[in-house]
């Protein structure tokens, strides 16, 4: 129980020793203190690599720092490196960059304000698009399921249309369509011979 | 499709839904539309400088043809204005007159070269052939032009006596808008 008393003391003092503790030698001005592990090796490479690839290079079209040849984005790419050297993280590093170059400099826009319709906007769009053509989609055949019922029966023929059976009272202009219909269809009757029987 | 087109030809019902869909049409279409005429002809890269306003960022360079550091503490308390330029930039030697000729007629006003992307061989023989009014400085490994957020030559920072970015103009300056800028950077002194 002592030791565990005298543990946490320990614990104690030290926390408050780091919080009290100047600002190490490194610290840039405007940056505060590194939040991470100073990164070194082949680490540091591929974090020197991530980090540049989320900055755009101010000089160029669309390219991000780690992609560019161009003098700037190389300086800006030699400064990620040294701040991730020195312990700052990806935030901190991008936060030093919008500061002087404002949030165009982020190739990922922050999720704030406005920018939450550049990230979610797309999907709401494509949610909103499959919605309406499932809806759509599901009308259609709900109107084809109910005109394929047996009970509706062929569409009665629109007013002031004389049926397809009807002849003239004429009896030589009854015989000529009798013969034009022969002719046309196969058939003299208005209706197909299989239909009437 | 073609009776959908001749009004009265499709039943009443196939009208409306043809309207309902012009009109979502209309409402995906117009605001995309907006935002493009909004934008058209506006160059991404004019972003209005977060640093305006703000603390000028601190350096310390050194002066081309030697000399000790110059840094930006030493031009406290009287106004600034801190050129961003190179050799191979045209417009710069456009500029480079009009700058010279009110460094020499505002002598409460401090000037400043920063020389961006450039060999300092060059640097001097161009100040040697074209007389220059005060100090240019080299910034080796570009730093001090990043945390200035240039995006290229010429930009030209205006800075009260406080040290305070009060302008930041992109271009070529003529002399009238060097005088302009300076009245404002000592404005903001008082």
């Amino acid at each position: 129980m002592k030791s565990f008393a005298f543990a946490l003391t320990a614990l104690f003092a030290l926390a408050s020793a780091a919080a009290s503790a100047p600002a190490p030698a490194s610290m840039e001005p405007g940056m505060g203190a590194p939040r991470g592990p100073p990164l070194s090796g082949a680490v540091l490479d591929a974090r020197t690599e991530d980090v540049g690839g989320l900055l755009r290079c101010p000089v160029c079209q669309g390219l991000s720092v780690a992609d560019s040849p161009a003098t700037m984005a190389r300086n800006m790419k030699a400064e990620v490196r040294e701040k991730l050297a020195a312990g700052y993280d990806q935030e901190q590093i991008l936060a030093y960059f919008e500061r002087s170059y404002g949030e165009f400099v982020r190739l990922e826009p922050s999720l704030h304000g406005v920018n939450w319709v550049v990230w979610f906007g797309p999907i709401a769009g494509l949610l909103a698009g499959g919605a309406a053509i499932a809806w759509a989609l599901k009308r259609t055949a709900r109107k084809a399921g109910a005109a394929d019922l047996p009970d509706a029966g062929p569409a009665a023929p629109a007013p002031g249309v004389p049926a397809r059976d009807t002849l003239p009272a004429d009896a030589r202009l009854a015989a000529a369509v009798r013969r034009v219909r022969t002719l046309a269809y196969g058939w003299p009757d208005g209706i197909p011979p299989k239909a009437a029987l | 499709m073609a009776t959908a087109l001749t009004p009265g030809a499709g039943s009443p019902s196939s009208s409306r839904v043809n309207r309902k869909v012009l009109i979502a049409g209309m409402v995906i279409a117009f605001p995309l539309l907006a935002v493009l005429v909004a934008n058209l002809g506006r160059d991404p890269h004019t972003v209005r400088s977060p640093l305006v306003g703000q603390p000028a960022p601190p350096f310390s360079l050194l002066p081309v043809g030697g000399g000790s550091p110059v840094t930006l503490e030493s031009l406290r308390g009287k106004p600034a204005v801190i050129n961003f330029w190179a050799t191979w930039c045209v417009p710069c030697f456009e500029e480079h007159a009009a700058l010279t000729a009110a460094a020499k007629g505002l002598r409460d006003v401090r000037f400043l070269g920063i020389v961006y992307e450039d060999e300092e061989a060059r640097t001097r023989e161009f100040l040697g052939q074209r007389g220059s009014a005060y100090p240019s400085l080299m910034d080796a490994d570009g730093r001090v032009a990043i945390a200035y957020g240039v995006f290229g030559v010429p930009e030209t920072f205006f800075i009260d006596g406080k040290g305070r970015i009060v302008e930041k103009y992109v271009g070529p300056l003529q002399r009238s808008t060097i005088a302009a800028l300076v009245e404002r950077a000592r404005g903001e002194d008082r």
